[in-house]
This record gives C-alpha cells, sequence and structure tokens, in this order.
C-alpha cells in the first residue's frame, strides 16, 4: 500500500479510529501489529511470509545471543542472522543480476550458457526491513543493546507500517522503548502529524511526481540524444524528483506515526544546502548513512587503521551503499562516485586543515556539492550506462546530433522548482522545519497548507509507488 | 553507540484552529475548480483508468470468457459501439476491452493465449493508424492486470464510488500539470516539434467501460475544431515517420501476429470479426494515402481467412456525424451499433467467414 492513494487514507482513518479506543495498551499493539501486516500485505499476500522469517529469525538469534556464554556460540547466533536476512536479499533482490553477471562472465570466456530467465519479483521494503531486523541482532551482539522484553514490542519494531516499507530505517533502541509504555498522540501532535502528511504529500504527489519526473523522463527514458539545456534540465528535474520523493515520503512516515503518538528521527535536513560530501550524507538519507557507518564502515576498520584503511573502508562502503540501492552496475557507479568525493574531501581537509572558508566561499561550494550531486544522479537514474554517458556527454555540451527535448513549459517549470527547492535548503540550512513553523503567522500556515491540499486533489496524483519502493 | 528514542518538537500553536482554517479555504478552492470545469462543460463520470480495464478483463477469467462477446480495439470502437444498445439486441453484455491510442495486437494475442475465452465472438476494431502500425498508447494495461495489488483494486473500488461519479475535475486532461502545461502563453522552443496532445473526446458512463464522444464536440464548434486541428498535426508528415519500406514491414508484421492470434482463437470456437469503424474528413483521406485498403484491410482478411466489416461497404454504415473526423456522435453511434449488429447477424453469423468481406465492393457495392 502506498500512502499516496486512496486505499491508504481508508486504512490509517480506520486505524487511528480503532488506537483513539480506550482498548488496553497490549490490544491496541496487537491492533497495530495487525494492522501493519494489512498494510503491507495489501501490495502482495505472500510476501508477508518473507516479514515474519525476518521477524522469527532475528527473534530467536537475539534470544540465542543473551543465553549464549562463549564467543564461538555468539558469532553463530549472529551469522544465522545475518545470513538469513542477507540470503533473503540476496535471492530476491541480486537473483536475477547475480545470474546475468555470472552469464556474461562465461560468455567473455567463450562459453555459451543460456541461464533461464529467474523472473524474480522484488519484495517491496525488503532492503529496510532486513536491515532494521540485522540491525536488532547486531546491537544485541555488539552489546549496544539489550533485547526487547516480549516478542510482541519486537515484532511491532520491525513490521510497523510507517516505516516498514521505505524508512525511516529505525534502531530498535528508537523504537522498541516506545512500544513499551501506553501512547496516544495528543491533539497538538494528531494536527501537527496532519500537517506533515500534507507537506510529504505534496512533495511527492505535486512536485515529484506530477511536475519533475515527466521532465526527467523525457530525458532518461528517450532515445534522443539531448544538448546541454536539456540534459542538465532532466537531470536537475531528478535531482528535485528523487528528494521531493523520498523526503516527502519520510515526511509522511513521520506524520504517520505522530498521528498514532509515536516519535520517528528525521530522513533529510536540506540536503541540497550541503557543502561537501560528509556534509552531504548528513543530511541525506540519515538513517541509510548512519546505518553503514555503524554496521559496515566502522567493522571495515574506520578510520582507526591509518589512513589507507580508512579510504578503503569509504570505497568499501559507499560501492555497497550504492548496491544497497539496485542491482545495476549503474547503482555502483553512483556509490563509486561518492566514495571518491568523500575520499577527495578528506584528503583535502587534511591537506588544507587550516582553511577556514567565509560565506561566499561556502556557497561556492555548496554549489560545486550540488553540481558533483547532479552528476551521480545520472547514473543513479540512467538504466544503463550508455543512457548515462549520453546524458553526460549531453550536460558537457559535447553531443553533435541533440534535439531539443524540452519545451519551454518544461524548462520553466524546473528552473522555478529546483531554484525554489535550492534556495530553500541554503534557507533552511541551519534550522528545523519545526522551529521557522512556530514563528510564523498562524494566517500564512492555513493559507500554505489549504494550498497545498488543494493542490495535491487538484494533481490527481495516480498512486505511482515511491522510488524507494524498489530498493 | 545505541540510538536513542528520538523526540520531535510540536511547534507551540493553535493547531487546531490552523486546520479548520485551512479546511475551509481547500474546500473552497476545490469548489471553485469543480464549478471551473462544470462551467467549462465537464460531468462527472467514471475513470477510463488501467484499473477499470482490469475489472473488464477479469470477467473472463471469472467465468464469463465462454461464450462471451468481447471488444479489442482503439477509442473508435469503444466510442462508437454502444454496449446498452448491444445488450437490448444481443441479450448480452459485451465485455469492452477497446482502448484509446492503442492497436488492439495485445489484448488479441493475450486473449489468443487464454483458454478461459471460447465459444465466443472477438469484434477486432481496426483503426488503421494503430492496427498496422501497432502503436500501443496503453499496452501497460496488461501487465498493470497481471500484478494488480489488492490495495489497487480497493483504491479503484473506492475511487469508482466515492470520488468519480461526483468530481468533474477529476480526469486526466484536467489534472494540475497539465491544465498549466496546456497554456496558450509558452512560447515555442525554436527547433523542437511537438504536437500538441490528444484533448478529452469520450466520456465513461458505466463500471462496465460504456462510452460515448464527450457531448462537448457536438455542442460546441470551437472544441471540435481544436480537435481537428490536434489530428492535423498529427498527420502531417514528420521527420520521424518510417519509410515506406519501413511501413509495409511494420504492416505486414502485425498482420502475421493477427493471423496467428486468429488461428489460435478459431481453435477455441471463438469468431473473430474485424470491424473498420468509420472515420471521415482530412483523417480518411490521410488513411487512405497511407494506408490503402488493398495493402491492408483487403490482406487482413485474406490472411486471417476471418470475416470483416468494412464502414465503406454498406449503406446503412453511410451518412454518420464524426465532429472531429474520428469518432461517431453519440446519436450516431446509437445507429451505427445498430447497423453493426444487424450486419453481423445477417452477414457473418449465418455465412460462410472467409467469404463475407470479398463479395462487397467499396461502398456497398
Amino acid at each position: 500500500m502506498v500512502f499516496n492513494s486512496l486505499t491508504f487514507i481508508a486504512f490509517f482513518a480506520i486505524v487511528l479510529a480503532i488506537h483513539s479506543l480506550p482498548l488496553a495498551w497490549t490490544i491496541r499493539k496487537v491492533n497495530l501489529l495487525i494492522a501493519s501486516y494489512l498494510f503491507y500485505s495489501a501490495w502482495n499476500p505472500p510476501f508477508v511470509i518473507l516479514l515474519w522469517i525476518s521477524t522469527v529469525v532475528d527473534w530467536y538469534a537475539a534470544q540465542g545471543l543473551v543465553k549464549a556464554q562463549k564467543p564461538m556460540a555468539r558469532r553463530a547466533w549472529m551469522l544465522l542472522s545475518v545470513i538469513a536476512n542477507l540470503g533473503m536479499l540476496g535471492y530476491f533482490k541480486y537473483g536475477g543480476f547475480l545470474l546475468a553477471n555470472f552469464t556474461a562472465l562465461l560468455a567473455s570466456l567463450g562459453v555459451v550458457y543460456h541461464a533461464p530467465a529467474p523472473d524474480i519479483v522484488l519484495p517491496v521494503g525488503i532492503s529496510f526491513y532486513t536491515f532494521a531486523t540485522m540491525s536488532y541482532t547486531l546491537d544485541v551482539y555488539l552489546r549496544r543493546a539489550l533485547p526487547a522484553r516480549n516478542f510482541l514490542d519486537y515484532a511491532l519494531f520491525v513490521t510497523f507500517f510507517p516505516h516498514l516499507v521505505a524508512g525511516p530505517i529505525m534502531r530498535p533502541t528508537e523504537l522498541v522503548p516506545q512500544f513499551e509504555q501506553p501512547r496516544r498522540a495528543k491533539r497538538q501532535q494528531l494536527f501537527f502529524g496532519l500537517a506533515l502528511m500534507t507537506v510529504g504529500m505534496f512533495n511527492k504527489v505535486v512536485l515529484a511526481d506530477g511536475f519533475l519526473a515527466p521532465v526527467a523522463e523525457k530525458i532518461y527514458d528517450s532515445d534522443k540524444i539531448p544538448g546541454a539545456l536539456d540534459a542538465w534540465m532532466g537531470t536537475l528535474a531528478f535531482s528535485g524528483q528523487i528528494f521531493c520523493d523520498f523526503a516527502g515520503y519520510s515526511t509522511i512516515a513521520i506524520g504517520v506515526a505522530m498521528c498514532l503518538g509515536f516519535a520517528m528521527p528525521d530522513n533529510f535536513r536540506f540536503p541540497y544546502a550541503a557543502v561537501g560530501f560528509s556534509d552531504f550524507w548528513r543530511r541525506w538519507h540519515i538513517t541509510l548513512s548512519s546505518w553503514l557507518r555503524d554496521y559496515l564502515y566502522i567493522p571495515l576498520g574506520g578510520n582507526r587503521h591509518g589512513p589507507r584503511r580508512t579510504y578503503a573502508a569509504l570505497m568499501g562502503t559507499m560501492l555497497l551503499g550504492g548496491l544497497w540501492h539496485g542491482a545495476n552496475w549503474t547503482f555502483v557507479a553512483w556509490g563509486g562516485l561518492h566514495g571518491v568525493y568523500l575520499s577527495v574531501e578528506r584528503w583535502l581537509r587534511k591537506r588544507f586543515a587550516g582553511f577556514r572558508p567565509n560565506v561566499w566561499a561556502l556557497l561556492v561550494f555548496g554549489l560545486i556539492t550540488y553540481a558533483l550531486v547532479n552528476i551521480t544522479w545520472v547514473f543513479f537514474r540512467a538504466k544503463s550506462f550508455s543512457r548515462a554517458w549520453v546524458v553526460l556527454r549531453g550536460m558537457a555540451g559535447t553531443n553533435a546530433k541533440a534535439v531539443p527535448l524540452l519545451g519551454t513549459e518544461s524548462l520553466v517549470v524546473v528552473a522555478v522548482i529546483i531554484s525554489g527547492l535550492v534556495i530553500t535548503h541554503w534557507l533552511m540550512r541551519n534550522r528545523t522545519l519545526e522551529s521557522v513553523l512556530a514563528r510564523a503567522p498562524a494566517t500564512v500556515l492555513s493559507c500554505t497548507w489549504a494550498v497545498m491540499a488543494f493542490a495535491i486533489i487538484a494533481t490527481q496524483g495516480n498512486g505511482n509507488a515511491f522510488i524507494y519502493f524498489q530498493f | 553507540m545505541a540510538q536513542p528514542v528520538p523526540e520531535r518538537d510540536i511547534p507551540d500553536l493553535r493547531w487546531g484552529a490552523i486546520l479548520f482554517a485551512a479546511l475551509i479555504m481547500t474546500l473552497l478552492m476545490l469548489g471553485a475548480w469543480e464549478w471551473h470545469w462544470r462551467a467549462y462543460g465537464v460531468e462527472p463520470s467514471i475513470a477510463n483508468s488501467d484499473a477499470l480495464w482490469a475489472t473488464q478483463r477479469r470477467r473472463i477469467d471469472n467465468g464469463e470468457g465462454d461464450g462471451a462477446t468481447v471488444i479489442v480495439g482503439s477509442s473508435r470502437l469503444l466510442f462508437d459501439l454502444q454496449l446498452p444498445v448491444w445488450q437490448k439486441l444481443s441479450g448480452q453484455r459485451s465485455i469492452q476491452l477497446a482502448l484509446e491510442g492503442t492497436s488492439p495486437m495485445f489484448a488479441l494475442e493475450d486473449l489468443a493465449d487464454d483458454p478461459n475465452f471460447r465459444n465466443g465472438r472477438l469484434l477486432v476494431d481496426v483503426a488503421p493508424e494503430l492496427f498496422f502500425s501497432g502503436f500501443a498508447l496503453r499496452q501497460g494495461v496488461l501487465k498493470y492486470t497481471r500484478k494488480q495489488s489488492p490495495s489497487q483494486r480497493i483504491g479503484q473500488w473506492l475511487s469508482m464510488h466515492f470520488v468519480e461519479p461526483y468530481l468533474a475535475f477529476d480526469d486526466p486532461d484536467y489534472a494540475l500539470p497539465t491544465v498549466l502545461a496546456r497554456q496558450e502563453w509558452w512560447p515555442a522552443r525554436p527547433g523542437m516539434h511537438s504536437p500538441m496532445p490528444v484533448r478529452k473526446l469520450m466520456v465513461v458512463m458505466d463500471e462496465d467501460r460504456a462510452s460515448h464522444i464527450w457531448d462537448k464536440l457536438e455542442k460546441d464548434p470551437a472544441y471540435a475544431k481544436l480537435a481537428q486541428g490536434i489530428w492535423a498535426q498529427h498527420l502531417a508528415p514528420s521527420p520521424d515517420d518510417p519509410s515506406p519500406a519501413q511501413l509495409q514491414k511494420t504492416i505486414d508484421e502485425q498482420i502475421a501476429r493477427a493471423a496467428a492470434a486468429v488461428a489460435k482463437l478459431r481453435k477455441r470456437n471463438v469468431q473473430v470479426i474485424f470491424v473498420r469503424t468509420p472515420s471521415t474528413g482530412a483523417y480518411l483521406v490521410w488513411e487512405d494515402k497511407v494506408f490503402p485498403r488493398a495493402k491492408t484491410w483487403d490482406v487482413l482478411l485474406a490472411k486471417t481467412g476471418a470475416p470483416g466489416v468494412h464502414f465503406q461497404d454498406y449503406p446503412e454504415l453511410q451518412g454518420f456525424w464524426l465532429p472531429e473526423w474520428s469518432h461517431l456522435a453519440e446519436r450516431d453511434a446509437v445507429r451505427f451499433t445498430q447497423a453493426l449488429y444487424a450486419i453481423i447477424e445477417r452477414d457473418i453469423e449465418h455465412r460462410a467467414p472467409a467469404s463475407i468481406a470479398r463479395t462487397r465492393s467499396p461502398q456497398g457495392e
């Protein structure tokens, strides 16, 4: 079930009403658990079994970890969790990719092998909930957290529908304690939660799907050759689309959880105002960045074993982070580019350790960061390297047979939305949405809320899935 | 470090009052938006969505495929064949699977491979531009149908019962980005060939996709002229047009695909009837020039061995009003349906299939 659908509106209204009934806390948690399974199975019922497997394996693995005395036994329980989760992820997400690469490898060696088409359906959100459940077992293994006291709280942590299919990737320590005490949203929470849901829907339905996605499609899904203007505008459109889509989802998820009385962490902090790439990753998909830092970068050595190991850990983390996004080498290239950017930035920071940029220099560095991020988006959006090169050559102005692909209206719409987006990110760079809203006049807030709600309905979104569902 | 329980600030404002005011303003804006489109002539109707098509396609899977009359094609048979009239004549509610801007080939092949469809009749709309080019604007509908989730089915049901029958603006033609993009103030970009997209032409009246032309095309000459102008742009030569040899290859491929599908359907006792629906004006002139009957329609019937009804062959299929050259006015669609039914019953149902079309010469003998 996607948030931007009539089905979800009906579902959420029912869940909210039931959650507000004066029932025992355990019963209300059971209701939320059932609702979450319904939410997931409304997409493809059989795949709820995978969710159960992931839940049960990690529950028993964590229980085993607590009881195990010997390090070997503890490691075995931890590996059970990692193998079960990565095994599922590997089969469903990377099965076809691995087979295609194996076939290509054999072909390069002169061996002709026609593999049967695997036709594996990717279960929605598998990348998110496997990471969430693994973090539970890994935290217990690393003695960062105690296991949940009861299975219901733990199962609800894994399955809680606001974050289930596309994050924010929650840690057990963030959510399980919230299930231990009765919670019901106060009026202020409920209304502010609804406001956040509206902001998220506006981002997704109006900006991402309504205005920006069609422009990106005209450049990336076409077989025609774009010139510099079209290639840049198509890529800028995608930069806006991916942000509005994913940040929109996260904002709705936070709003939904808030309406039910729960708190979820920010997943985005105005990333297009980032100065440098370490700053960018502190602002973009924050819960994934911190997950990769805690469970991949640091175990790979982090920055504790000298520069070489640090750069290797950075590159390894970003390459795997890229692959996490999708079973395609273009995603690996995207992650690799970010790894290179982070490494170069790290080197520059050491080389020019005493440099303190003024405001204008910060602005220039910020714009350079944004431009370089856009170049990585080409690999993220293009379905093949050949199309990525066509767009990149277009951005460099070196496409010989370029034709205009975007009409004036598309160019203007992208220019207006992206300028507005980037300027907003810069204005909000060191602020939070809440702090700005707290100082805004009520009339302005009402009018803005109404315009957003009207635009959402008048745009008539067709229930497009969020981009990150495929990951 | 374990992540702590997150804390979220709630701005200290009168959120109840803010929400209430926002709600009132939203309703006012929506009311004005609805009023604007109703004043333009739009009435609420069922959305011609992929989900609606899926409900009709599933009728075959759910037991109605044995002995059913199914319609595949493009917008012409979708608008022109009036399901209630056909039902009155045949006693059977047909399954309407025609899709605008879409060759029926994918649906024809899908039905040919579906054992649930047997002992029935299949009317295949032949709009030359689409049928013989294979262009399929909405081919994705089949994939959608096969992968439709329970959530999408529920959403379709909710929309069809609680939204679509009440809101005129709930139509893709009047979505905010579409309305903005179609404003006349945008200057044309030099060197860019971008014909105007097709405007709203139809109204879906019922859950079973019973449709007809939008009456604005009949009542508003300026709108009909706009629609004709859009067709004229689409019919004008374009650098993207295939060469004559490429086009002929495509035509041959489409006919071969149709012949293979018809052969499969015949084995399951499904009678396939091709219908060349009426067109007129510049559209017909263009069709005759680019897709001449001798190289398309006649070859199709010969290769498939299936009967066909070409509107030019029957006096009772003449004299219709097509406000924008391609689709019948609603009243004439009723007469067309009655005449088509009578022709099929008289000339095809009781005669050897392959001989029918060949016994006719253009313009009704």
